[in-house]
């Protein structure tokens, strides 16, 4: 009789943690990486799942890089084209499904710019440094808090670096564009960039690790 | 170029920001230091996260929907012949051989004029020239039979391969299906046949969430030749596409959906009978119809 009720709070003891865990489980959706090798198989919802989870964020950066939305909206409609056609060549082993697609997605952009204009950019640069982007934002409740990380870290580099990574970045100009912009040394931009690019490694491993800021 | 110059050029390449010179100067490098291009690799990671410095802004629905039509008739590259696998493990096996072929070579040379002097020879002669082709005969027997298990090894891991990617391929859908079932924004809505379709019934289940949606169709009779069903989302007035699928003779049909998010809060699901390519805005009649 004792036995039996020292028993029974336990058992109560162990219904919620495994609820817990098995939530928790439930909560995790489905991976970058396993949605590329299920595209890479053909499946049409993997593609759409992938794109409703990123195409936002995409079309933001698509309009950043090339001001114009007929011209983003065609460059992200090629870039999920690319990832239907080339899902096969995303390898696991050498990084994320994240880092693939963005690292696709943006490259495609700089290449539709510099096509577009090969001389006015770096002119224009500033210009659109101090654009205000007036588009109409999405609701990207999805992003949230990976979009919160990135800001926080950014705004812990000194403001020279971290301009330095944006021109690149955004603007697609080239170490030597952004020197002649800044009108700065070469070898001052390339430590800036460097220094700003590894400061924004080591504060953002961290939260990499704890916030899964990557799927 | 020292090591640490090299170093020094990642975090531009990783921006994409070097000249055209000092990326195939930094490329060539790359090629033969696996610890610069894990760097690369990382610092990647790294910018691709600063998509988040912008803000998102939300595409049309009409190019979600252009864009799944266009799958249909984008063919996918495969990889190209098993990628990292071959050029990895198969360089070492390619200069095994080569290696071989060379010493294979010199150690029969000396005796290919054996059979002319192998009766004049002296006994201690014959019998080394014996004994080594015994040995050479014994390692060409023994490189055929490690070729042929080399061969059935790499059928066999292509065919475990393609299992891996089936079972993944399932595995995703098999998640996405649990997914939609442990989700608290999971909705049911029941379809029903119109006059055009009177036994036909339905039933869409889907996650207001994330989209995922199981359609199950019943009693809708095998759609005429050319023609196929469509799904449509019906949001505040505006028709979105979804699948197109056809009945099997039982007149069943199971099709998973995406719904776009303009479609996630629908208040009414319907099937036409459109063209069998689907079309973006409906034309045919309606043969099921829901509302939420």
């Amino acid at each position: 009789m004792r036995n039996k009720l020292l028993l029974l709070p336990t058992a109560y003891c162990l219904l919620p943690t495994a609820a817990t865990v098995s939530s928790i489980e439930q909560a995790q959706p489905t991976s970058d990486t396993e949605l590329l090798h299920a595209i890479a198989r053909g499946d049409e919802l993997s593609l759409a799942t992938l794109y409703d989870r990123y195409s936002a964020i995409l079309l933001g950066l698509m309009l950043r890089i090339l001001h114009s939305r007929p011209e983003a909206e065609d460059v992200l409609q090629e870039v999920f084209l690319q990832v239907w056609r080339r899902a096969a060549d995303f390898d696991e082993a050498r990084g994320r499904g994240f880092t693939w697609l963005v690292t696709l997605a943006r490259s495609r952009a700089i290449d539709r710019l510099r096509s577009l204009d090969a001389r006015g950019r770096a002119a224009t640069a500033a210009q659109r440094e101090v654009q205000e982007e007036t588009a109409d934002a999405a609701d990207d409740v999805l992003h949230a808090e990976q979009r919160a990380i990135v800001l926080a870290a950014l705004a812990q580099l000194p403001a020279e670096q971290s301009r330095a990574l944006l021109l690149a970045y955004f603007d697609g100009l080239t170490q030597s564009e952004i020197a002649a912009h800044l009108q700065q040394p070469l070898g001052t931009i390339k430590t800036r960039m460097r220094s700003g690019l590894i400061k924004l490694r080591e504060l953002l491993h961290e939260q990499m690790q704890t916030a899964r800021l990557m799927l | 170029m020292k090591h640490e110059d090299y170093k020094e050029m990642l975090a531009a390449a990783a921006l994409d920001a070097l000249d055209a010179a000092e990326r195939r100067t930094l490329d060539a490098h790359l090629a033969t230091c696996a610890g610069c291009r894990i760097e690369l690799e990382e610092l990647r990671a790294v910018t691709a996260l600063l998509v988040y410095q912008d803000v998102p802004v939300a595409p049309p629905a009409k190019l979600r929907a252009r864009l799944l039509a266009q799958l249909k008739s984008t063919p996918q590259t495969p990889r190209v012949g098993g990628g990292a696998l071959i050029p990895a493990n198969g360089a070492p096996v390619g200069d095994t051989t080569g290696a071989a072929t060379p010493v294979t070579a010199t150690n029969v040379l000396p005796f290919a004029p054996a059979p002319r002097m192998l009766f004049g020879a002296r006994p201690r002669v014959v019998f080394a020239t014996l004994a080594a082709s015994i040995i050479i005969a014994a390692l060409a027997s023994t490189l055929a039979v490690l070729w042929a298990q080399n061969r059935r090894m790499q059928t066999d891991l292509a065919r475990l391969t393609q299992n891996l990617h089936e079972t993944q391929q399932t595995l995703v859908s098999v998640r996405a299906d649990r997914e939609l079932l442990a989700a608290l924004d999971t909705h049911t809505t029941a379809l029903a046949g119109t006059d055009v379709a009177n036994g036909a019934r339905a039933r869409i289940t889907y996650d207001e969430r994330t989209g995922r949606a199981v359609f199950v169709i019943a009693g809708l009779p095998a759609p005429p030749p050319g023609k196929a069903y469509q799904l449509w989302f019906i949001a505040d007035g505006k028709p979105l596409p979804g699948h197109v699928f056809n009945t099997d003779t039982s007149g069943r049909a199971e099709v998973r959906e995406q719904i776009p998010p303009q479609g996630r809060h629908a208040q009414i699901f319907a099937v036409t009978l459109e063209p069998q390519a689907g079309v973006s805005a409906p034309t045919g009649q309606i043969y099921l119809k829901g509302t939420t």
